[in-house]
């Protein structure tokens, strides 16, 4: 018998379904206009009205899941919940910081907004997708968004250099994942990962093909989160798109990634094989350290923003060898969660610090850049440092207890070596992170030091308020620790 | 938030109060409206705090050894990580010099800081909060945040206000001191979930965590106690710093500005020794008794090294800096002697070290803003320019060379009197210090201050100390024969603490006074 969708699945969609109208109303209206664009302030507030309806219905759902619906295609619980709802919160940063950005102002902003909006609707059929194939349609749908996000830089060469190169390697990418979900489904005669859960830890043992399939799934996904490997498109593409773009990548696309990551590794036993185990233990070190040498040596911002968020996909991965290794998983996934949300404030926060120094679409910053900037803007240098020492995991800030949180996963699992690996690491990091603080307070600024731009409110006041969460989740972090432990526990209940 | 309300009605709570009284200072001094009176208020603060942790004596039992003035509340129950607090003998004395310093820290601060005024104080503030925070923590996790935490402010002073290298060294010494810290990190997560499998719920708190069994095999190195002994031991002997781990110590002191470097020596490498009281040698009894060998080892060649390093150096404030390598071995070989008499003298040592290298910084500094050079080369004569300023120096001086009658022997006879009491060899080698010091220090003075007048004394008219000067250093003269004729008025303080620590080896435990605790139900 044909099940029929009954209403209450759709309603369970409405947040996809809001943001998707939403996307259309400034395309719509621009094209009424014939083709002029409305204000960008009225384009702005339809968008951050959407998601705020959508972050509204996301919440109200949250303790009325179903669970498994859509003939078991969609998952509803608390992960995709907190990780949707970390997503919208994200993209309306990203969109305040582009509203401010002079390289889309006032052009073609409808259009960005309705490819991110679409973009965020990939996300969500990401972290929703039960069927490896719906996963397939929402990565396809969040990177096709982006590959053009990339390329809105309007007179940047780089940018379209680095929309061309993520098209290129994405569509590699993608194209190896669907290989892979193609030979699972050839060997288990299934791509739901709720069927696979069952079955996975005897096909692994047996079946050759399953795990090349699975091997094939795991490049394009990590692929996405740029892990060693598949790591080298992430600097030049970070750095050519436009500075709100690249603060969505790095945050939102990544923390979408390692949920879908998050529920490939909850399948019981997938993962688990110590042959497989031990290679992703190679990845994850040899990650970091790529990650974090090459960004030893950059002089411009973006590029040692972008190398280091390669740096720290490898200590999520960390976190996530440490899911695949345990029996229950929950805290290692709370702690990826964690993790992921804590360095997606401190990013954007960052970010949006170098937001401030761009005054055309062509300026690249460079660390140069911050040269005596404490005594030019003493606040704005305080915040960026906040920034800097929770991104080398300092104490008291929230940085430190993100770490500590993904790292006693581990060593709960006995994973004490990439643990150390890990923590050396970040003794690698804090040389790097540093450096813009040297700048900012040690070392005087001279006359050809720009300055950061005087307006540009919002962006001031996101990055002030970034700094006073890292500030407080440092101090505080238990209630976030709680919210996050319980949605993500839901995960295994199914 | 409930347990808050309970909490707060248990009325005084001292502990705390010190911590977040330099913070709310440096909340102050930054909103102070004009840069001159940050100098006063900070000093008036920096004496008030000072009164404040002398109430400590009141509450403080010193024939108990258990921990005191406890208060506990449960901070982050998932992870097992408590806000707790407590002081015991141990820590006594260390908290109530690092509240002494701090007026001093201003005083020198007054001529030698002449930018960014304001900044600085607030990072002196922060720097305080932290070591006291590190001195009470009796959460392993609470511990290392403010042990990591101190470095932040100690980064920017040596960065903002330090001479020409200041760069290089703030960067070697916060890389340093962090690639120690991070393994400790990693073992005290190990010794939590320990804590989850042996005593039944993950948890941070030190008393706790004393009475884990952690596996030890003797002659083998990849055993979770030994790996976990050099993970701590190498954290703190890198803030000590213990010899080879040392090399960043000449270059942050000599880059530091004059208050950065008392700092620095006087309560910063006791953090480290204090780790090694602490915690190393309570939770892994049977490591510390196979390993004391190395460290008695390093230790002596330590002070032997620093000693010889000492006598070549051309610049004054490079050989303190050797002399605190030096010096520093002698508490290390005191804490691995393991018996009372040797560790009562590192933990008088530690105190000793404070008094007397700071004193010695902030004289250096004195010199130095009259000069602006510290090579010994180009002093000579000075006790003609300057008498008072000779005679202090030459007190202080003294102190650092152990001289009967003052504070540096005391520690340093009891120190070798332990050594020789557990090992003869290293007594003896240790000696030789003794003897170095007094060569490498006397031969300095007699340079600096004796002989002809040397071109660049000439030069500059130099006056002798001014009344803030002099004033700054009166306390330290006075604690330098105070310490030194009456050392049980200290001694008594800690006596019961470190007696309980070496005669329970193996099953040490810390109980919380009864009288003083003020725990919140969950």
């Amino acid at each position: 018998m044909i099940n029929l969708i009954t209403p209450s699945e759709i309603w369970l969609l409405s947040p996809l379904i809001v943001l998707f109208l939403t996307s259309l109303i400034p395309l719509t209206i621009k094209v009424m206009r014939g083709n002029e664009e409305q204000p960008a302030m009225a384009t702005l507030a339809q968008a951050l009205a959407g998601i705020l309806v959508a972050g509204f219905l996301i919440v109200y759902q949250w303790d009325n899941l179903k669970g498994l619906v859509f003939q078991r295609a969609l998952v509803f619980d608390g992960l995709s919940s907190i990780f949707n709802l970390v997503t919208l919160i994200v993209t309306a940063v990203c969109l305040l910081y582009a509203y401010e950005n002079t390289s889309i102002h006032r052009r073609q902003f409808s259009e960005m907004v309705f490819l991110v909006l679409n973009s965020v609707v990939g996300m969500f059929i990401l972290t929703w997708a039960n069927d490896l194939i719906v996963t397939f349609i929402g990565l396809e749908l969040m990177s096709l968004a982006l590959y053009v996000l990339v390329g809105m830089g309007h007179e940047q060469v780089r940018s379209k250099e680095a929309s061309f190169k993520y098209f290129i390697l994405g569509s590699f990418g993608s194209a190896i994942f669907l290989y892979g979900v193609a030979l699972i489904y050839g060997a288990s005669g299934t791509t739901m990962l709720s069927v696979l859960d069952g079955q996975a830890a005897q096909l692994v043992q047996t079946d050759r093909v399953f795990l090349l399939g699975i091997v094939f799934l795991m490049v394009g996904l990590l692929f996405k989160v740029s892990i060693f490997p598949f790591h080298a498109w992430a600097p030049d593409v970070y750095q050519g798109a436009p500075t709100p773009i690249t603060a969505l990548m790095a945050t939102a696309v990544k923390m979408v990634m390692f949920a879908v990551l998050i529920r490939v590794t909850a399948i019981q036993g997938l993962l688990a094989t110590p042959q497989f185990n031990q290679a992703l233990q190679w990845l994850a070190v040899m990650t970091m350290f790529i990650g974090n040498l090459s960004a030893l040596r950059q002089i411009q911002m973006k590029r040692m923003l972008a190398y280091s968020s390669i740096a720290h996909s490898g200590y999520v991965i960390v976190g996530l060898i440490a899911m695949s290794s345990s029996g229950s998983g929950v805290s290692s996934a709370a702690g990826i969660a964690f993790y992921l949300f804590i360095y997606s404030i401190m990013n954007l926060g960052a970010f949006g610090v170098l937001h401030l120094f761009e005054r055309d679409e062509n300026q690249i910053v460079l660390m140069d850049d911050f040269r005596g900037l404490a005594q030019r803007k003493p606040l704005l240098a305080l915040a960026m440092t906040v920034f800097l020492l929770g991104l080398t995991g300092f104490p008291p800030t929230a940085g430190f207890f993100s770490k500590l949180y993904l790292f006693t996963s581990a060593v709960g699992e006995e994973l004490y070596w990439l643990v150390v690996w890990a923590v050396l690491n970040s003794v690698i990091s804090a040389y790097y992170y540093l450096r813009p603080i040297v700048l900012m307070y040690m070392q005087p600024a001279d006359a050809l030091t720009p300055m950061p731009l005087g307006q540009r409110l919002f962006t001031r006041g996101i990055i002030l308020v970034s700094a006073l969460l890292i500030l407080i989740l440092g101090i505080a972090s238990q209630p976030l620790v709680e919210i996050v432990r319980r949605s993500v526990g839901s995960l295994f209940n199914i | 938030m409930l347990s808050w309300a309970s909490f707060s009605c248990e009325g005084f709570m001292l502990l705390s109060l010190l911590i977040l009284f330099p913070i709310v200072c440096a909340l102050i001094v930054w909103a102070l409206p004009s840069e001159k009176i940050v100098r006063p208020f900070s000093l008036v603060a920096g004496i008030a705090h000072f009164c404040i942790s002398l109430q400590l004596f009141g509450k403080f039992n010193s024939a108990s050894a258990g921990l005191q003035l406890a208060e506990q509340i449960s901070w982050i129950p998932s992870f097992g990580i408590s806000y707790f607090l407590a002081i015991d003998g141990i820590s006594f004395w260390l908290v109530i010099m690092t509240t002494f310093l701090f007026p001093f820290l201003v005083l020198s601060a007054w001529s030698s800081i002449e930018k960014q005024v304001r900044a600085f104080h607030i990072n002196l503030f922060l720097l305080q909060a932290a070591m006291l925070g590190t001195f009470f923590a009796m959460d392993a996790i609470l511990f290392y945040l403010f042990f990591e935490a101190s470095l932040i402010p100690m980064y920017f002073i040596v960065g903002i206000w330090g001479g020409t290298r200041r760069l290089y060294a703030t960067v070697k010494f916060v890389l340093y001191t962090m690639a120690g810290s991070i393994l400790m990190l990693v073992a005290i997560l190990t010794l939590m979930l320990m804590g989850e499998s042996q005593l039944g719920a993950i948890t941070a708190e030190l008393p706790k965590l004393y009475q884990l069994k952690i596996p030890f095999i003797g002659g083998e190195f990849f055993n979770p106690q030994t790996l976990m002994f050099f993970a701590f031991s190498i954290a703190f002997a890198i803030k000590v710093p213990m010899f080879p781990f040392h090399t960043w110590l000449p270059d942050a002191h000599v880059e530091a500005p004059t208050p950065g470097s008392v700092v620095l020596a006087a309560v910063m490498l006791k953090m480290g020794t204090y780790g090694f009281l602490r915690f190393v040698l309570p939770l892994f009894p049977q490591a510390v008794m196979y390993w004391s060998w190395l460290f008695l080892f390093l230790g002596v060649l330590g002070i032997v090294y620093g000693a010889l390093v000492a006598m070549v150096q051309p610049d004054i404030k490079k050989l303190v800096a050797y002399s605190s390598v030096s010096h520093m071995g002698y508490v290390m070989i005191g804490i691995f002697c393991l018996n009372l008499t040797g560790a009562t003298g590192a933990l008088y040592q530690m105190l000793n070290h404070g008094i007397s290298t700071g004193a010695l910084f902030i004289l250096v500094g004195m010199i130095y803003e009259r000069t602006h050079s510290r090579e010994i080369e180009k002093y000579g004569g000075l006790a003609s320019v300057m008498p008072l300023y000779t005679i202090m120096f030459f007190i202080v001086l003294l102190s650092s060379i152990a001289v009967p009658g003052t504070n540096g022997f005391i520690g340093e006879f009891l120190i070798l009197l332990g050594t020789f009491t557990s090992s003869k060899i290293y007594g003896a080698i240790a000696v030789l210090g003794v003897i170095f010091g007094a060569c490498y220090m006397l031969w300095m003075f007699k340079k600096v201050f004796f002989g002809p007048k040397s071109k660049m004394v000439e030069e500059h008219h130099l006056s002798d100390l001014s009344l803030r000067e002099a004033l700054t250093l009166a306390p330290f003269i006075i604690l330098i024969f105070w310490m030194g004729l009456f050392p049980n008025c200290f001694l008594d303080y800690s006596k019961a603490s470190l007696d309980h620590l070496l005669k329970n080896q193996g099953q040490y435990k810390l109980t919380i006074d009864n009288q003083s605790v003020k725990e919140a139900s969950k």
